[in-house]
């Protein structure tokens, strides 16, 4: 029972009893970019009712004295397969792919809020995330939809915030996905005055086997500003990413852009928010060729928004590790903050989430230690307010094994 | 006695080395003078870096303590040594560590780009491939050489792939980029024999409709092998050159576990499977040295120490397949404390952006074995990136921990080697500065790397 810390008995008796909670004293980074300082932080209900210093409070109140500890809005994931992927090499057990959708292809129905993966994220401070198609030999690999990790069959979040898709190295050439792309694009267009079952009888959408949801996605993604996550690297093409942008008024966001130093300038004229993995400095393809762990300050410095990807599946937390070399190399730290909670909020439009402002929602984590130290693990976790267990498969397998008692494992439970 | 002993091998030798058609067994023999290390260390000055903090990498720290490194070696450790003709470096605030050693790298035999061309890891043409040689593959220009190095990985073993049940023998290496082979490996290192569990050989080979296609082919494919080898080690003792059987490079490799000279680096993940492959070297009488990935570990930790058997492990990666299901980030910290603290547990990286940052994968470790309730110092956590993967390696007489005599293979680091925001400000390898992070001429460049984007300029500085 070592395991069940004073933090996971603390937690239980919130849950029970109190009607609202004082975080005391804790280091808030806002996560809006401002510098941290030591508040207080009201939750009422769902809410962060209140922030700031000697917060008036009433007997009803738990206090929760933080004597210091870090405090950031619950993490958000720009792109997981959380909910949609349990064992990457079973395919029996993933949901990221379809045979017949492209770019309508929406993973909002596969999500299952029992999956593993989430409670193991949600314990290591990853509170909500975006989980996205996985990635196809088409240009557009479908629609990304925002979850709430709170494992309730009642599912929250947003259905198709976003469409995933990538540009670069392939088998074919770049010049025809970007063809493909620019196609689809002005099908997007034609979407606004034409009814679908025309555009899907026109030459091209017959030969690309479009299917009407595809149709809906690529008139939200051309008109109704539907944001465009496009994975590309080399920096030739991350200048005609900017392109398209400008040509067909896309809400768009790249993701990787390992060249991007190259082409900052343009970058940062374009306004594009970007999602980078800050560790991966390795040339894995000719597209990657100017790979650096300095890829997050010179992003930063250009005052480029900036979020986190990870290099692995199911483990998205380690966005901190991520973030924390960004900034053992030159990114500001308020900067790591901010891309791995409110930028992530505000680029997709998640609604009320995504800093530790007043009347937004409490998803609100509180560390141990300095949250961007890859050794640092949260110490109580809050979404929509209400305290979460630190509990995941992991933990239930760590304390049957460091039982010492001579039972069979099978009768440690 | 000893000296007859002598005089009469060296006297079969050379008659078997006289003979037109060599023997069987001279020629098993003098494949170890081919392919050997011709590493040369790098010219190097007398250093003395001055009131450091030490983590020995052997479970002891020192703080403010003086270290002096010469002619390749450590040559001592203390307070307020001499410091006349010798370079000095004020290591004050700084921490020194010995060179991190990564027991699983495929760099060089899966190099960047990853592209198909240079995809050398997996001889998957057969299970039982044991002739091939990871060194073989090893492309030297492997950009990824050099950024492993700025995360103070001074040794390293690259190993074959896992998708046969023999995959082939790993090599060690020193991390100086070299245009040969040969100039780059380990002296006196010895060969290793990567064995794989599981789901990798089964899937392989069960997709292509041929044996092993479940666990229990894998067994039985191990089983047939090392009857096999027992065979032909017996043949090669024959007195008579004439018995012995014909030379045969897989069968060479196997002989060389059971006769103690080769190691065995098993790719292994649930613990059931683990403790087969323990009662299968009981049944052919040859020792694991270590298992690979682990991710069950835990679960016979008790097994494996009693065992000596080490287990190197990733800190928190997991379900990218069935057999990786189960992880827990105390795995590696339980494995540690098995026994009284006797496991001997290793942080390996399997992964060119992991090897960089074996201190970060430590630290993970060591804290989520802090949270499950033991009592881990980050000096204690050291050993399972230095001296631990060293003893894996075999090569722990000659690195992997600050001891007098041994090579100077070293890290100054900015800070707490354990901290994220740490970084290898210069690392040494046999006395000579390999990496230093404040001037580019001593930072290795391969030859990928030059005028690859610019013509004028370097890849990545």
């Amino acid at each position: 029972m070592k395991y069940l810390s004073l933090a996971f008995v603390i937690i239980f008796s919130l849950n029970t009893f109190a009607q609202s909670i004082l975080l005391k004293g804790g280091m808030v980074h806002s996560g809006t970019g401002a510098s941290a300082k030591i508040q207080d932080i009201l939750i009422s209900g769902s809410k962060i009712s209140s922030i700031g210093n000697d917060l008036i409070i009433n007997g009803k109140t738990q206090v929760i004295e933080l004597n210091g500890l870090p405090v950031t809005p619950g993490l958000i994931s720009p792109m997981s397969n959380l909910g949609i992927v349990e064992i990457n090499a079973l395919d029996v057990t993933r949901d990221d792919e379809s045979d017949i959708l492209k770019a309508g292809f929406s993973i909002f129905n596969a999500f299952n809020p029992h999956s593993t993966g989430i409670p193991w994220n949600r314990s290591n401070g990853v509170t909500s995330a975006i989980t996205s198609p996985g990635s196809s030999d088409f240009p557009m690999f479908g629609l990304a939809s925002y979850f709430i990790l709170d494992g309730s069959l009642e599912i929250k979040g947003l259905r198709d915030v976003a469409m995933f898709g990538r540009m670069g190295s392939s088998y074919g050439s770049r010049a025809e996905t970007l063809a493909v792309l620019e196609s689809l694009l002005e099908l997007g267009q034609k979407a606004s005055i034409m009814p679908v079952e025309e555009i899907l009888e026109m030459r091209l959408a017959e030969q690309l086997e479009l299917q009407a949801q595809d149709i809906i996605a690529l008139n939200n993604l051309v008109n109704n500003d539907l944001p465009f996550v496009l994975e590309t690297n080399r920096a030739v093409d991350i200048l005609q990413a900017i392109a398209l942008k400008k040509k067909y008024g896309l809400n768009l966001i790249l993701s990787s852009v390992e060249e991007a130093p190259m082409v900052i300038n343009q970058l940062k004229a374009s306004n594009i928010p970007v999602i980078i993995d800050p560790m991966d400095n390795i040339p894995d393809s000719f597209d990657e060729l100017g790979s650096s762990l300095i890829l997050g300050k010179i992003l930063d410095q250009a005052g480029i928004k900036i979020m986190f990807s990870t290099q692995r599946s199911h483990n998205y937390h380690l966005m901190r590790q991520g973030s924390g070399n960004a900034v053992a190399y030159g990114m500001s730290y308020e900067s790591a903050i901010r891309g791995m909670t409110n930028t992530v909020a505000e680029t997709f439009n998640l609604g009320n989430r995504g800093s530790l402002v007043k009347g937004k929602i409490a998803d609100i984590v509180v560390w141990d230690a300095d949250p961007l130290e890859p050794s640092s693990f949260p110490k109580f976790i809050f979404i929509d307010g209400k305290p979460q267990a630190l509990t995941s498969r992991s933990t239930r397998l760590t304390e049957r094994y460091t039982d010492k008692d001579d039972k069979p494992s099978s009768y440690k439970h | 006695m000893r000296n007859i002993s002598h005089l009469t091998l060296l006297l079969l030798l050379t008659a078997a080395c006289s003979e037109m058609n060599m023997s069987p067994s001279s020629a098993v023999q003098n494949s170890n003078d081919y392919f050997g290390s011709t590493y040369e260390p790098m010219e190097s000055e007398p250093t003395l870096f001055q009131s450091a903090n030490i983590y020995d990498g052997l479970g002891g720290e020192l703080f403010d303590y003086d270290l002096l490194i010469a002619d390749g070696k450590i040559i001592e450790i203390g307070q307020s040594l001499d410091q006349s003709g010798v370079k000095v470096i004020d290591a004050s605030d700084k921490w020194i560590t010995p060179g991190i050693i990564d027991i699983h790298s495929h760099m060089g035999v899966y190099s960047a780009p990853s592209v198909s061309t240079s995809s050398d890891g997996n001889e998957a043409t057969a299970p039982v491939t044991a002739e091939v040689w990871a060194e073989h593959s090893v492309w030297t220009q492997d950009p990824q050489f050099a950024l492993a190095l700025k995360g103070g990985v001074t040794s390293f073993h690259v190993l074959p792939g896992s998708a046969n049940l023999f995959g082939g023998r790993g090599a060690t290496f020193k991390n100086i980029s070299k245009n040969t082979i040969q100039a780059m490996k380990f002296p006196n290192a010895p060969h290793s024999l990567k064995m794989a569990c599981g789901e990798n050989p089964k899937r392989v080979y069960g997709n292509r409709r041929q044996s092993p296609s479940t666990r229990m082919g894998n067994m039985a494919g191990y089983r047939n092998a090392w009857i096999d080898a027992t065979e032909y080690q017996e043949g090669m003792q024959e007195l008579d050159s004439d018995d012995r059987p014909k030379r045969d490079l897989a069968m060479d490799t196997l002989k060389g576990v059971l006769d103690g000279d080769i190691l065995i680096q098993n790719h292994c993940y649930r613990a059931e499977e683990m403790a087969m492959m323990v009662e299968l070297s009981k049944e052919f009488d040859y020792k694991i040295t270590a298992f690979h990935h682990a991710v069950e570990a835990y679960k016979i930790a008790d097994l494996l120490a009693d065992e000596g058997i080490c287990a190197a492990m990733w800190a928190d990666w997991w379900g990218f397949k069935h057999e990786a299901y189960d992880m827990v980030p105390a795995n590696i910290a339980i494995i540690d404390q098995a026994r009284n603290g006797t496991g001997c547990a290793i942080v390996h990286s399997d992964d060119e952006v992991g090897i960089q940052h074996l201190n970060q994968e430590a630290a993970k470790a060591m804290s989520a074995g802090n949270r499950a309730g033991f009592e881990i110092s980050k000096a204690h956590a050291m050993r399972w990136i230095t001296s631990n993967p060293a003893k894996a390696a075999g090569i722990l007489e000659q690195t992997g921990s600050i001891e007098v005599g041994k090579d100077a293979d070293v890290v100054l680091w900015t800070g707490d080697p354990f901290s994220v925001y740490s970084r290898a400000e210069q690392v040494f390898i046999d006395g000579a500065v390999a990496f230093d992070v404040n001037d580019p001429k001593t930072q290795p460049v391969t030859d990928f790397d030059l005028g690859i984007i610019n013509p004028q300029a370097t890849r990545v500085q």
